[in-house]
Formats: structure tokens, C-alpha cells, sequence
């Protein structure tokens, strides 16, 4: 019977309280010491041959009958109103078969109303102006160059910080600060124990604009059928791209289907359906064909999303013992041109340490540039980077060791709520990564002569990743005994389905070969949420063990009665069914199959609420060892140590892959990364993987990681957390502390480029004697 | 400068720009596609001819994911035009597994989860394959080099060259046994 | 990109016939042209292969000569090249930091002397930079990290290349056919500062094209070392390089060939260096002061002041080390 509960549900920092449906019973979570077979295994992903092969069909690799291809005209201008708009030429070129402009479409309003699909005004430099199907991309390409639009250029502003002045180029009606005011959060007096410590700290940061970059771009194919509309989508939430197409076109949920098998990458940015959606579905119904809209590099750099640029204000005050006593935080992130949501760089301040008085004030601001979108941790990488080299430099004010400042300030219970965590790992994250990294011996190792300094650093980590409700899952179990897991999730990479398959083949006491899952399609699945937020596997995972325990009490009752033995005396273990009193197991097929023919048992399930008393998050610590070239600026990461507590390992080889992943992606933000704007023309200057650097295989150091493997209590009845997000929050503070520690001078502002730290080293004793 | 002394003209060929037949050896089989001189061999590979493993990212010789094999030699797809192909041997990541017997790249990948989404892999197989078939016994750092020309986002370069040395070591085992 | 006419010349003479004809561009690896041709920097209407005159494709060396290398050899043959690594080392070393492995099987040692330059501005359609044909180098006011610090009017980008400067290092030459004339010319003379009649870094005529790279016998006793600052570990253009080639008697400097890139418009030697070490044994205040009188007159821009110091601790760097070795 379904079931209608309250619960309270953290996402991206932010939290929300909500009804939620749930089916079935929830079951006790699996005990810290239970003896489990599947779950805890090194798993090699069930769908890696499809990866290796070339077989697996992504989004861009959709190839249907008589498909079209759409490209889009974008904005050269950071703001400006299309006076008028010519597009003869370009429908008559040969193969073109539609041109879709803010006249002929119907006015079709997005993100409640802030903008319309296509419209005269344009916000930021690549804005949509119009979109063209063609029978191939390169006629399409041909086509926009023939399109004319008669622009009028209007001011414009780029930085957060001037545009938050009401003296600036007003973006939207309602000014340019989100919701018209910063968000603020204050515990205690912020200000007054600012005044009254011994000591205290003062900088600025800046964060860059971080590009995701995903390898596959952001896009969809869309066909029709009668009414029904089939959208493939590289997504991270099939249902949300239902939602979004079913409300823009006035569609009913059942007739818009959304298929993502496999997708290349997506790290946040692919939450909804997109622009490049909405016009593939009109032009495909226009023209009667199948459209193929992918964005190219330079479009996917422009108008898919990006990590938000921000500026930090922060002061600390301690007692001389170190005792935090006052943390203060203004916050400026860009938006760019949309959005209905801020990021949380205050996130960090807030939660990290005990702190009686902590006040944060984080202004969102839109600005003339691409749109932002949640990239992995958003506002928690940022935050980070800012607030952990801010202990950083209180430790060196009060003469401490950085670990032990932290640990004089650890805190067992959520400073903002005041409740226990459900888990905490991270003191043993510290003991361990320390151990590792060899934090106490680091002074021998340093290297303070010379031009190759090398130096040390840490951060810690705080995100949430309970996942929560709802979630669904059905597992049907077929007369051949095997499993058939139908969910509505999504695998972006991380390896969902092969932890979903490990989970229930735990719980059915199948071998995991007779397990499939399946996701990726509204229409055959059920619902589940996006894939995001480290919250797929604490989500979707408990739902997929309610689901194969229910099929299988199903199973051993139709068992019992088919054997005419009490249900008791009989048990699953490897797909065969252990009968007391047997001396052989028996073959699931012969009971179903023999003697029931065509039947198939389904087992339901649902994600229950998160517990109520307990304030459930991950946490972390990474260290970083560095070599610093203090002639040419260059710095050489020796070695990466990453700890994290993310309750159970369900599966610890593809967990590795995500620390490591994180960590990769940390350090391309702290090194390498950055989005240019022409400050004269507001201009993308490097939209691109030539000049926007991303690691490269070179670019990687060793990097040792551990698991602080404990099953969480309360979490949910798996014990696990999230990790998606966990691994690149603390790794560019880290890596700035090392470098601060190797050179002796903090380099506040994102990232830390060669030209950066020579400039750092100017000012000091180490640069100023070449230059 | 001196002049330079004229020979005998011979005859030039001029292709295009409208469609025409180009003729590609593509994984052992001929094909013959129609197609402009501006369609790049990326392009030829997954448009006309279906094989969608080679992947465009950037389409410009920034990423590595439409690495495929040309004539022994790893090169970008997309920077290469099909019509200048003709006569080339091409060998793409559809190529590797035979009758069904993965490659001891793809199951040291496999094994090793040396991919995330895998948008990469293909391009990071086929580098690594150019690799093996000319040196069976890399280094760590030979490994890495074979794969500085393909970016991975999802950042499964460590696994990456874990499975280019476990490859390279199936393949030895196989020799020997 | 927009479509062409595919040619396939059957020898040099037709090809550069071809290329006399407006709207025509060579093509050789394609690495650098094909990219411009997608951005619709450059839209030409018919392209002549190169790579069909399998008679560009020769690397030479004779002990009189010195070393030829036909333009259509590829950055992968250089770097791998045994006698390149024995005896101009330099040259292969700044091949093997070149973009990335496929791209050097692809790109040509013709290409890569003749390739456009990285500059974003020129790079982006939506600005017609002087370099292109405008009238303003957008980067002198813009965003100017990458640009140049010697020279940057009025166009600050650099010349990309790292074969270049290693080249010229080793005192090289370029062999050029044209319609009506060929000839030989050294590097110095081949890159020149872009002015208003010509915009672009060589002297190259459209219907002109490098046939082979000579580089000439070095002294006895001669070594060499590119060294290549970078914000990404590999697959990046220069922030900086510096190519030294030096010849030796016993530890004494007879000569040396000190040649910057990443610095100005064109690879950039600097004879006031060179002066400096001559006739000298490197000690760090020698190499101190070369690389001092390397940056003499350097003006940059307000993102790139960081240039100076990178480049002076790079031809720092160099000398030390030819130094070191030259011990051995
Ligand atoms: C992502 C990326 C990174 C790179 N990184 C580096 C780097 O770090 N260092 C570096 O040095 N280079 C780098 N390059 C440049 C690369 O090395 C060059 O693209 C390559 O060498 C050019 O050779 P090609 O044969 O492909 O030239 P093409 O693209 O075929 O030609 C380039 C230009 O030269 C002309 N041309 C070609 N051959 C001749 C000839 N024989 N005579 C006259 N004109 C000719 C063409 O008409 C064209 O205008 C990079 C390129 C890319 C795309
Ligand atoms: S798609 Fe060819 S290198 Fe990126
Ligand atoms: S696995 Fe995702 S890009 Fe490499």
C-alpha cells in the first residue's frame, strides 16, 4: 500500500522538506558486521564490454531514419535586442528545411518565466537567436552564415561585484540580484566576537568561472510519433527533461518518453532539458522528421553551464589556543545571465568547524555571461578553496600546526542544527591521510632553498549525499530465474548499474550474471531522481533492495508451496534455493519454470524518508604534496592523499574511480582551469579544449586514496552515502595550502597559474631576487 | 632566388565539391561512400558507415576521442579528410574485439574500470593499441605518453595506464603460452 | 567549413601553379588549416594536397650538408629521427614537447613553420583583428596573458611553433620554391614582424611553398637544449621557450645561438645574449647576465610582465645546464 510520509531532503546545501510517496516495507538497514557477498566487492562495471567495444550508443551516437541535423545562431553580443531578422537566404539554401526564429515559434517561457525559448532580447554572448535543420551539420553551417540579424548593442556587466550595484546594467526586471537580496545566515555575533579576539585573519578571494567540459556536449534527438514525442537526451535526469518538454509544449507526462543509455559526462550541467530540446522537438514536428541537435565545443562553452566566478570577503577570529570564535563571509557568485537558484559558497564557513558565531552573506548576482549550472559541489569547491586556506593562514598566525587547528575545532554534532551526525569519518580521515601523506615528518621533507620548493597542504570536506525520496524500483523475476531490475535512474558514469545489480543480487542471493538493471527510459521505468548531488546510490539503491526483497519473499513463499515445505526452511544463496532437509540445492528453474510454466513474481519498492534526529553528510580530507618552481612558476603536484567517509563501500573499485576523478578535476580548477572573458566585449575568449586546460594524462600525480569504510546507521538501509561530489571539494585548497607552504605566500585567487605565482613571488624575499 | 626550371606538366586530379565516390579500407572492408572533400574521416566513419565508436568532442584536434589508426599510426579523425584517405589502412575501435573475443585492452579496461562515462575510451583504447602493436613492453611512462593526446574529463588516467601495462601483459602471457 | 575543390598535384611544379590561383590553399598534415577552415577563419575554394609529393618526404644527412628535411616529414619522424637525437638533439627534443602524439604524426615540419598564430583574438570569428585584416589588435588593450613582450605593435601575438625556434637556433634555412623563382633563405630572413602590406609572420608568398628544411653542419664540439615553459604539463603552446645551441671549446663558449619564443611575433633571437657568453666559460653570473641582456627592451603588457622573468629564468636555465654538461 502506498504511503504518504514528511521528509527532509539536502541538496547541493540547500535543504528541503517535502511530502513523498512510498511503497513497501522499509527494511532494516544491513548491519555494520553483516556478512554480505556482493556488496563491498570490487565489481567490474556490468556494462563494460558496451564501453570497450564502441557499442555503447550515446546520446550524439543516435542515428535514426531520415534524420535531420539543427545548429544554432547565438548572440555576438553580450547584450543586445534583434532589431530584425532576415532568414531568406538561409531557407533557400539547398537542404535546409526549417529556420525556427522568435517569430514563428510560440513564445514558450523558461525557468518560470525569467526568459522565452527564442526572443529579441539577448543576454549574454551566446544566446539563442535562431535554429536551423538541415539535411547535414555542414549545410547547417552554411545556412547560419546567410541568416542576417540587425543587432542593438546594449551596456553590459561581467563582474558579480559591480553588477550587484543598482547603478548597473539591469539584466532583469527585478534587478540583478537573485531574489533581491543576499542570502544571509548568522549564528551568534559574527561581528562582536570578531572584535573581541585575540586573533584574527582578513583576505580576499576570488574564484574563476570553471567550464564542465563534459566530453559529450549537451543535447538531444527528438522523433515523433503521432502525438508522442521520443526525446533522446544526454541527461542527468531523464524525468526532469520529461517535465520540462511535457510542460513547454503542453504535452501530457505519457506522451513524452526520454531515453539516456549511456552519456558522456555531465557533472551537474545536464539537469533539464535544454534550449536545444525544446527546438528539435518543434522543428522535428514541423518538418516531419527526426532531429539530431548536439552542441558543438565552442556552443557547449558558451551556453551549457558553468561553475560560477566568485568573490570572498572573509574574516576569522580565534582565541591565542586556537578556538575559533567568529567566522565572517560575503559572498558575490555570477550567475550569468539565468537562473532560478544560487550557490552556497558560505557552505564550508558554515558547517566545517565548531564556531559560536558565524554570519554569511552570499549575494547571487546575474551578469552578461553563459549561464551557470551546478558543476560537482557547487559553491563547495569555491567555498572551500576560500575558507580552508583561511585556517590555513590562522594557523600560521597563531604558530599551529594547520591539522591540529582543525582537530582543536572538530565538532561531532551539525553546527546549524545542532543534531548528531548519522556517521562522522573524518577524524579518522585526518588520522589516516596524515599517516599517508606523512604530515608529521613533512618538515625533514620540505625544501625552503633553492628553486624547487616543495611544500605541504590540506583541506577538509563537508557535503551532504543522503539522497532521499522518492525513488521507486520494481524487480521482476523471470521463470528462468533470473532478475530483471527496472528503475528510472540514470548511469552517468559513476557506475550506477552495476551497484544497483550488486545490491540486489545481494538481497535475492542471486549470482550477479543473472541480474540485469535497467534505466535510462521514463516510459519502462519508474521514477527516480536526477543523478546528482551524490545522491543516485543513497536514493535509488535502498528502493532497488526493497524491491528484490519483497520479489523474493514472493519467491520463497511460491517456493514453499511448490515444494510443500514451510517457508522458513528454505533460503536463497547463488540463484539456488537451499531446502532443509535436501541434500541438494535446488535449481530455481525447476520450481518456477517445470512447474509453473509462464509466470513472473514483481517485487516493488520504494526509498524511504531520512531519519529525522540525524544530520546526515559525508565528509573528507585530502593532502597535497608539491614541488614549486619558483623561476618559471610552475608547480609539480608529487602526490595527492584522499580520504573520505561516505558510509558503506558498495563497491570499492568504482569508488576509486570517483576519488580519483574528483581529485583530477580539483586539480585542473586549482591549476589549469579558467573561462577568459574580453573585459571590452564580453566575449568567451578560449570556448575551447585548446586554451580552456583540463588535466591531461601528464598532468596527474600519484594519488592514494582510502575509504573510511563504515556503514551508516541511520542513512538508509544500505548504510550508504553519496561520493559523486565528496572527492574535488577539498583537493584546489589543498593543493593552494602546499603551495602557500612551499613559497610562503598565499595565492588567493583561482587558480594558481605560473603568472600567478610569480607575481606571489615578487612580493617576497624568494622572487625578488630574479626578478 | 633563381628560377625555377620548368618540367613537363603532367596531369592534375580535382575532386569535388559536390559529392563523389571515395573509397576507404575500414577494419579489413572496402566501402565505397558518396561524399563532398569536406567531410572529414570522423565523420565518414559515423555518419556513413555507422561506426559511431570513434567520438567527436571537439572537432579540432584538442581532445583525442576520434583517435583511430591509420596505416599503424594513431591519429585525430577529425582532422583528417576522408578523401585523403583513399588507399590507407583504417582501424577503428569496432576492429578490436574478434568473433567476440574482446582485446586484451578492452578487458584490462574492463577489469582495471579505466573509464568513467567512457566517451574517452575508444580514443584511449585506440592510442594504447598503436602503442602495443609497436612496442610490447612499455613503461609506466611509455604508457602515459601514448595517452597525453586524449583527454579524459571524467579523470580515469590513473586506471587508464594501470590498464595499458595489464594489457600489455595479457598480450605477453598470450605469446608465451 | 565550407566546401572545396580537392587537388592532387602531380609534382611540386603543378602544385605551386595551382596555388597561383586565388582562393587557393595547400594542404599538408591539415592540423592547422582544417581547424581555421571549421571556424570559417579561412574558407578557401580549393585546396592542394601536399601529401600526394611523396617528394617532400625525405629526412638527409650528409657530413658535408648537414642535415635536409623535406617539408612533408612529420613532427613524429623528427622526434623519432636517430640521427636528429645524436646529433642535433635540440631539434628533437622541441618536436617531442610539440601539441600531442597523433598531432605529430599528422603535422608537417612545412605546416609547422607556416601555422597561423594561437592568438584568441584571431582565432575567434567574431573579431576582425588587425592581423586578419581589421584595424585593431584587440589583445594590446584585452586580455594579453599569452601575448607578446617584445615587439607587440601592432600585432602582440606569437609565433606558436617550437620547431621554430630550435631551428633557428641551429642556424637553419628553409628552401623555397615559388611559379617564377626558388630560393634558400636562413629563418632569420623567412619570419618577419608582421606589417600593413603583409600580415602574417613569413615572407611566404601565397603561391610559394617550403620544399626542405636544411640545417647546416654544426662546429665540432656543439650542444644544445630547448627548454619549454608551460601552464599544462604537456599539449600546450609555449608560455615561453628558449633554444640554445652553443658550440664549445673545451668549457669555453666559441659561439652560441640564443633564440626565444613565446616572446614576440616571431621566434626571437637575441645577439646581445649571444655577445655575452661568447669567448666565455658559462658561470651563473654569465648566464645572469645574458639573460638579462636577452629581455633588454622588453616592454609587456598588463598580463604578461610574468613573461620577463619565465624567460630570463629559462635562458638562465639553459646555459647552466649546456654548461653543466659541457663539464662532463
Ligand atoms: C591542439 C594543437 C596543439 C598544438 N600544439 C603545438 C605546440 O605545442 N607546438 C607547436 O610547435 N605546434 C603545435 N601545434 C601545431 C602543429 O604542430 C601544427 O598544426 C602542425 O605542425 C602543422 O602542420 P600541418 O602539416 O598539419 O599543417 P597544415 O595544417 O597542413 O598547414 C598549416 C599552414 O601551412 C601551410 N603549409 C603547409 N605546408 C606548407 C609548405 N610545405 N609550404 C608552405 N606552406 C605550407 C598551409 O597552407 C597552412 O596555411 C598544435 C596544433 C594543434 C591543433
Ligand atoms: S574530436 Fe578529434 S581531437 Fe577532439
Ligand atoms: S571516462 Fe569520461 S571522459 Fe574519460
Amino acid at each position: 500500500m502506498a504511503r504518504v510520509v514528511k521528509t527532509k531532503t539536502e541538496f547541493e546545501g540547500n535543504f528541503f522538506e517535502q511530502y513523498i510517496v512510498i511503497e513497501g516495507d522499509e527494511l532494516t538497514p544491513w548491519a555494520a558486521d553483516e556478512k554480505l557477498e556482493k556488496v563491498g566487492k570490487c565489481t567490474p562495471r556490468v556494462d563494460g564490454s558496451e564501453r570497450v567495444t564502441g557499442d555503447a550508443k550515446y546520446t550524439y551516437d543516435i542515428q535514426l531514419a531520415g534524420m535531420l541535423y539543427g545548429r544554432i545562431l547565438r548572440s555576438p553580443y553580450p547584450h543586445a535586442r534583434i532589431k530584425s531578422l532576415d532568414t531568406r537566404a538561409a531557407e533557400k539554401l539547398h537542404g535546409v528545411r526549417a529556420v525556427l526564429t522568435h517569430k514563428n515559434i510560440p513564445q514558450i517561457p523558461l525557468r518560470m518565466g525569467q526568459h522565452f525559448l527564442l526572443e529579441p532580447t539577448l543576454r549574454y554572448a551566446g544566446d539563442e537567436v535562431a535554429f536551423i535543420v538541415a539535411d547535414d551539420e555542414e549545410i547547417a553551417e552554411d545556412a547560419l552564415e546567410l541568416i542576417e540579424v540587425d543587432y542593438q548593442e546594449l551596456p553590459f556587466v561581467i563582474d558579480p561585484e559591480e553588477a550587484s550595484q543598482p547603478s548597473s546594467p539591469q539584466i532583469h526586471l527585478n534587478g540583478n540580484v537573485l531574489n533581491g537580496k543576499p542570502e544571509e545566515y548568522e549564528r551568534g555575533d559574527a561581528e562582536k566576537a570578531l572584535r573581541e579576539a585575540d586573533v584574527t585573519i582578513e583576505a580576499r578571494f576570488t574564484t574563476q568561472v570553471a567550464l564542465h567540459n563534459s566530453l559529450e556536449t549537451h543535447g538531444s534527438v527528438c522523433a515523433w510519433e503521432g502525438d508522442s514525442l521520443t526525446v533522446w537526451d544526454s541527461t542527468q535526469h531523464i524525468y526532469g527533461v520529461r517535465a520540462g518538454v511535457a510542460q513547454a509544449l503542453g504535452l501530457p507526462l505519457n506522451k513524452v518518453r526520454v531515453i539516456k543509455k549511456y552519456m558522456g559526462g555531465g557533472f551537474g550541467s545536464k539537469n533539464g532539458a535544454g534550449k536545444y530540446t525544446l527546438l528539435a522537438a518543434l522543428a522535428a514536428k514541423k518538418v516531419g522528421r527526426p532531429v539530431h541537435m548536439m552542441l558543438t565545443r565552442k556552443e557547449e562553452n558558451l551556453a551549457a553551464g558553468n561553475r560560477n566566478n566568485t568573490i570572498q570577503y572573509l574574516r576569522l577570529g580565534a582565541k591565542r589556543d586556537g578556538t575559533l570564535t567568529a567566522i565572517y563571509l560575503r559572498s558575490y557568485a555570477g550567475l550569468g545571465a539565468y537562473s532560478l537558484w544560487g550557490t552556497s559558497p558560505g557552505g564550508p564557513a558554515r558547517q566545517l568547524y565548531a564556531c559560536p558565531n558565524v554570519k554569511t552573506i552570499q549575494y547571487s548576482v546575474f551578469t552578461n555571461t553563459g549561464p551557470m549550472a551546478a558543476f560537482r559541489a557547487p559553491g563547495y569547491v569555491e567555498g572551500t578553496f576560500s575558507f580552508e586556506q583561511a585556517i590555513d593562514m590562522l594557523a600560521q598566525k597563531l604558530h599551529m600546526d594547520p591539522l591540529e587547528l582543525r582537530l582543536k575545532n572538530y565538532i561531532d554534532t551539525n553546527p546549524m542544527s545542532g543534531m548528531p551526525y548519522s556517521t562522522k569519518g573524518l577524524r579518522e580521515a585526518y588520522e589516516r591521510g596524515a599517516k599517508l601523506i606523512g604530515w608529521r615528518e613533512r618538515k625533514s621533507k620540505k625544501i625552503t632553498q633553492g628553486t624547487q620548493r616543495r611544500g605541504f597542504g590540506m583541506a577538509s570536506q563537508i557535503w551532504g549525499g543522503s539522497g532521499g525520496p522518492p525513488a521507486y524500483a520494481l524487480c521482476k523475476l523471470n521463470n528462468d530465474g533470473s532478475a530483471t531490475i527496472i528503475t528510472g535512474t540514470q548511469d552517468i558514469g559513476t557506475g550506477t548499474k552495476t551497484v544497483l545489480a550488486q545490491i540486489a543480487a545481494e538481497e535475492l542471493g542471486f549470482p550477479i550474471e543473472r541480474v540485469s538493471v535497467e534505466l535510462g527510459d521514463t516510459q519502462d521505468g519508474v521514477y527516480s531522481p536526477l543523478s546528482a548531488g551524490s545522491m543516485t546510490l543513497p536514493s535509488v539503491g535502498p528502493a532497488v533492495r526493497v524491491a528484490a526483497h519483497d520479489a523474493k519473499e514472493q519467491l520463497l513463499s511460491i517456493a514453499a508451496q511448490v515444494l510443500e515445505k514451510p517457508k522458513d526452511q528454505i533460503k536463497l544463496k547463488d540463484g539456488l534455493l537451499h531446502v532443509q532437509g535436501l541434500e541438494k540445492p535446488v535449481e530455481l528453474k525447476e520450481v518456477l519454470a517445470m512447474k509453473l510454466q509462464n509466470f513472473m513474481i514483481i517485487g516493488k519498492g520504494a526509498r524511504g524518508p531520512n531519519p529525522e534526529k540525524y544530520s546526515v553528510n559525508t565528509f573528507g580530507a585530502q593532502f597535497a604534496d608539491v614541488t614549486v618552481d619558483t623561476e618559471t612558476g610552475e608547480v609539480l603536484i608529487n602526490k595527492i592523499v584522499a580520504v573520505h567517509e561516505s558510509g558503506r563501500v558498495i563497491n570499492p573499485l568504482t569508488i576509486g574511480s570517483q576519488i580519483e576523478g574528483g581529485v583530477i578535476q580539483g586539480l585542473g580548477f586549482a591549476l589549469t582551469e579558467e573561462r577568459v572573458l574580453d573585459r571590452h566585449t564580453g566575449l568567451v575568449l578560449n570556448p575551447n579544449l585548446e586554451e580552456y586546460k583540463v588535466p591531461t594524462a601528464l598532468d596527474v600525480p600519484e594519488i592514494e586514496h582510502e575509504m573510511i569504510d563504515r556503514a551508516d546507521p541511520y542513512a538508509n538501509n544500505l548504510g550508504a552515502k553519496g561520493v559523486g561530489e565528496p572527492p574535488i571539494i577539498p583537493t584546489a585548497a589543498a593543493i593552494a595550502n602546499a603551495i602557500s607552504d612551499a613559497i610562503g605566500v598565499h595565492v588567493t585567487d583561482g587558480p594558481i597559474t605560473p603568472d600567478k605565482i610569480l607575481k606571489a613571488l615578487n612580493k617576497t624575499q624568494i622572487g625578488g631576487n630574479h626578478a | 632566388m633563381a628560377k625555377a626550371t620548368k618540367t613537363k606538366r603532367a596531369s592534375v586530379t580535382v575532386r569535388g565539391p559536390h559529392k563523389m565516390p571515395v573509397h576507404l579500407f575500414v577494419n579489413r572492408q572496402d566501402y565505397e561512400l558518396h561524399v563532398e572533400p569536406r567531410r572529414t574521416l570522423l565523420d565518414a566513419l559515423r555518419k556513413d558507415l555507422g561506426l559511431t565508436g570513434a567520438k567527436k568532442v571537439c572537432d579540432e584536434g584538442t581532445c583525442g576521442a576520434c583517435t583511430v589508426i591509420v596505416d599503424g599510426k594513431p591519429v585525430y579523425s577529425c582532422l583528417t579528410l576522408a578523401i585523403e584517405c583513399e588507399e590507407k589502412s583504417i582501424e577503428t575501435i569496432e576492429a578490436l574485439a574478434q568473433d567476440g573475443k574482446l582485446h586484451a585492452l578492452q578487458q584490462a579496461f574492463i577489469e582495471e574500470d579505466a573509464y568513467q562515462c567512457g566517451f574517452c575510451t575508444p580514443g584511449q583504447i585506440m592510442s594504447l593499441k598503436a602503442l602495443l602493436d609497436e612496442n610490447p613492453n612499455p613503461t609506466l611512462d611509455d604508457v602515459k605518453r601514448a595517452v597525453s593526446g586524449n583527454l579524459c574529463r571524467c579523470g580515469a588516467y590513473p586506471k587508464i595506464f594501470r590498464a595499458g601495462l595489464r594489457a600489455a601483459e595479457i598480450l605477453r602471457s598470450k605469446k608465451g603460452a | 567549413m565550407r566546401n572545396f575543390e580537392h587537388i592532387t598535384p602531380p609534382d611540386l611544379e603543378s602544385a605551386v601553379d595551382l596555388l597561383s590561383e586565388r582562393g587557393t590553399k595547400s594542404i599538408a598534415g591539415g592540423t592547422d588549416l582544417l581547424p581555421e577552415m571549421k571556424s570559417r577563419l579561412r574558407s578557401p575554394r580549393r585546396l592542394v594536397n601536399l601529401k600526394a609529393l611523396e617528394e617532400l618526404r625525405y629526412l638527409k644527412h650528409n657530413a658535408r650538408k648537414g642535415f635536409q628535411i623535406g617539408a612533408l616529414t612529420t613532427l613524429a619522424e623528427i622526434e623519432s629521427n636517430e640521427l636528429i637525437r645524436e646529433k642535433i638533439p635540440i631539434l628533437a627534443q622541441a618536436a617531442s614537447v610539440a601539441a600531442s602524439p597523433q598531432l605529430r604524426n599528422m603535422g608537417t615540419i612545412g605546416g609547422n613553420l607556416c601555422q597561423s598564430v594561437r592568438c584568441w583574438y584571431y582565432r575567434a570569428p567574431e573579431f576582425k583583428c588587425w592581423l586578419k585584416g581589421g584595424d585593431t589588435c584587440y589583445a594590446i588593450e584585452g586580455e594579453n596573458k599569452f601575448h607578446a613582450i617584445l615587439e607587440s605593435s601592432p600585432c602582440c601575438a606569437v609565433h606558436p611553433s617550437d620547431l621554430a625556434p630550435a631551428l633557428m637556433a641551429l642556424g637553419a634555412s628553409v628552401h623555397i620554391t615559388g611559379t617564377d623563382e626558388e630560393g634558400t633563405v636562413s629563418l632569420e630572413e623567412f619570419f618577419v614582424r608582421p606589417k600593413a602590406s603583409n600580415r602574417q609572420m613569413t615572407i611566404l608568398g601565397a603561391n610559394e611553398l617550403i620544399t626542405e628544411v636544411q640545417v647546416p653542419m654544426l662546429d665540432g664540439d656543439s650542444s644544445g637544449i630547448y627548454l619549454k615553459a608551460m601552464d599544462r604539463k604537456v599539449w600546450a603552446f609555449a608560455l615561453v621557450s628558449v633554444a640554445v645551441q652553443v658550440s664549445w671549446d673545451k668549457e669555453r663558449v666559441k659561439g652560441a645561438r640564443i633564440v626565444l619564443g613565446g616572446v614576440a611575433p616571431i621566434p626571437w633571437r637575441v645577439p646581445a645574449a649571444e655577445e655575452i657568453v661568447r669567448d666565455q666559460a658559462i658561470t651563473e653570473e654569465i648566464a645572469t647576465s645574458a639573460s638579462e641582456a636577452a629581455l633588454e627592451g622588453a616592454q609587456p603588457l598588463r598580463d604578461n610582465g610574468y613573461k620577463i622573468a619565465l624567460a630570463k629564468a629559462l635562458v638562465k636555465r639553459a646555459l647552466m645546464t649546456l654548461a653543466e654538461r659541457a663539464k662532463k
